[in-house]
């Protein structure tokens, strides 16, 4: 009775042979899937693709309005609507599921919305073989047991499930959940990979143990520094490290060691570097509506070689705060601030100013309370040029993140 | 003038600048007190906090004695 899906808020262990009767029993796939429980969106996605059918994943925090804004008021009300499946399904394990996910898929579609950091976000969609383009499947990684640390209804989220599922892993949920709890669900499900962003790491560092069954460690999305690396190695000693880059919009499209990336041989020409920032061809966008031959990424590269080209991810275009007409990375001054010995994790947060036109702030979280400020100051003069030195620090107990995982600045 | 005289000292020792003793009306933020854009943004993000009022809003502010005009409303 291998086990399919654990998650520890709704105190719940399912095994393979309960989810294949699960889906034997279902007569109807949502056409959205708006729901909390992440058994049910992985279950979803699962009926969708089996049955040929497309499904929209919305997430369950978003409001009427926001989803009438997104969909359309026509298509609100069709919100609850179940689309019934029309062939018997009768699996009786999990490789016919797999079987028919090849197989019947072909014309189904799975939407999303991306995070979008400015504005609504957009609506993307995607095939299961696009999601699964780079999913690694053999029978070497079948005993793999996945922490998962994404939502469920992103696409990283998506693409780590896929991945366990068509390996028949088990899934330990570990997103959204305190440090303490991530740490015995890894300790006592025996977790072998985890993908997740570089906050998730950092706000889970440093752990109590080191978890010595995870071999594998994937992140991406953010910059990834050095002191966390340290970190992840004490705490994760027999992990590998991978970093990823993926967008919502692509999916997979490049993978390094350590921070230092490369452009796949396949993707020579799909993707460039133009005044630093990165291009996609729109032939990777999937059915994303785009105008321009060149889909711009927003995320500023700097390149460390020129052939092979190989590149490091420096910020987010949009990320970049002026001040006073200085144009500061917040990346870069999260990087320093963390540095200091006393100081766990940092994020900068910007404040409108009617000197400078912005401000800097940042919020600390330190390990020890008689940290002040002026020295956290004077630490920074010796790394970052003053106007990149943050002006206001606030102290907390802990840093705030969006629903992508992603810090918010605002 | 005492908050006014704390709150300037604060972004002073921020700097690593010795803090002033000796303040009036007339003490000017740039020329007196050494002050640059940088401490002066600091220093209405601070006094905004303490007293809910930008006093850069409407213009430059020059001393110490137009601070105190500026939050006397209050």
């Amino acid at each position: 009775m291998k086990l399919f899906y654990r998650d520890r808020a709704t105190k719940r262990s399912i095994n393979w042979e309960q989810f294949i009767e699960d889906i034997n029993n279902t007569q109807s796939v949502p056409k959205y899937c708006y729901a909390q429980d992440y058994y049910t969106i992985f279950k979803n996605i699962i009926l969708a693709f089996v049955s040929g059918n497309s499904i929209t994943i919305l997430d369950s925090d978003f409001s009427d309005d926001e989803i009438k804004q997104l969909v359309g008021e026509e298509e609100f009300a069709q919100l609850q609507s179940e689309i019934p499946i029309n062939r018997n399904l009768d699996f009786t394990n999990a490789e016919e599921v797999i079987a028919s996910l090849n197989k019947n898929s072909r014309n189904s579609k799975l939407y999303l919305f991306t995070s979008g950091t400015t504005g609504l976000p957009k609506k993307v969609s995607h095939s299961f073989t696009s999601l699964t383009r780079f999913a690694k499947i053999s029978i070497d990684r079948r005993n793999d047991v996945w922490g998962f640390a994404y939502n469920p209804t992103h696409i990283a989220g998506i693409q780590v499930f896929l991945q366990a599922f068509l390996n028949q892993n088990s899934i330990i949920r570990l997103f959204g959940f305190d440090n303490t709890s991530i740490e015995t669900e890894i300790l006592d499900f025996q977790v072998t990979n985890i993908s997740a962003t570089p906050t998730f790491f950092r706000l889970i560092l440093p752990l109590t143990k080191s978890c010595t069954s995870v071999t594998n460690i994937t992140t991406g999305g953010e910059k990834f520094d050095n002191k966390i690396i340290q970190q992840l190695k004490k705490a994760f000693p027999n992990g590998r490290f991978r970093n990823v880059y993926a967008s919502t919009e692509a999916g997979t499209v490049l993978a390094a060691e350590g921070d230092l990336f490369s452009i796949k041989p396949e993707f020579e020409n799909l993707v460039k570097i133009a005044d630093n920032e990165l291009l996609l061809h729109k032939s990777l966008m999937g059915g994303f509506e785009n105008e321009d031959e060149w889909y711009r990424t927003n995320d500023i590269v700097t390149i460390v070689n020129k052939n092979p080209i190989e590149f490091k991810f420096v910020a987010r275009k949009n990320e970049m705060i002026n001040v006073g007409g200085y144009k500061v990375n917040p990346h870069e001054v999260e990087e320093s601030v963390r540095m200091h010995p006393d100081i766990i994790n940092a994020r900068v947060f910007v404040k409108r100013n009617s000197i400078l036109g912005n401000i800097i702030g940042c919020e600390i979280v330190a390990s020890n309370e008689e940290l002040t400020e002026v020295a956290i100051r004077s630490y920074l003069q010796s790394l970052l040029q003053e106007f990149k030195i943050p002006r206001i620090f606030k102290f907390v107990s802990k840093i705030e993140v969006n629903r992508t995982g992603k810090v918010n600045r605002k | 003038m005492e908050k006014i005289k704390e709150i300037i000292n604060t972004v002073l020792a921020n700097r690593g600048k010795a803090p002033i003793t000796d303040i009036n009306n007339d003490s000017h933020l740039r020329n007196d007190i050494g002050f640059d854009s940088l401490d002066l943004a600091e220093l209405t993000v601070r006094l905004e906090a303490e007293f809910d009022i930008d006093i850069f809003e409407d213009g430059i502010v020059n001393t110490v004695g137009e601070i105190q005009t500026k939050l006397a409303p209050l």
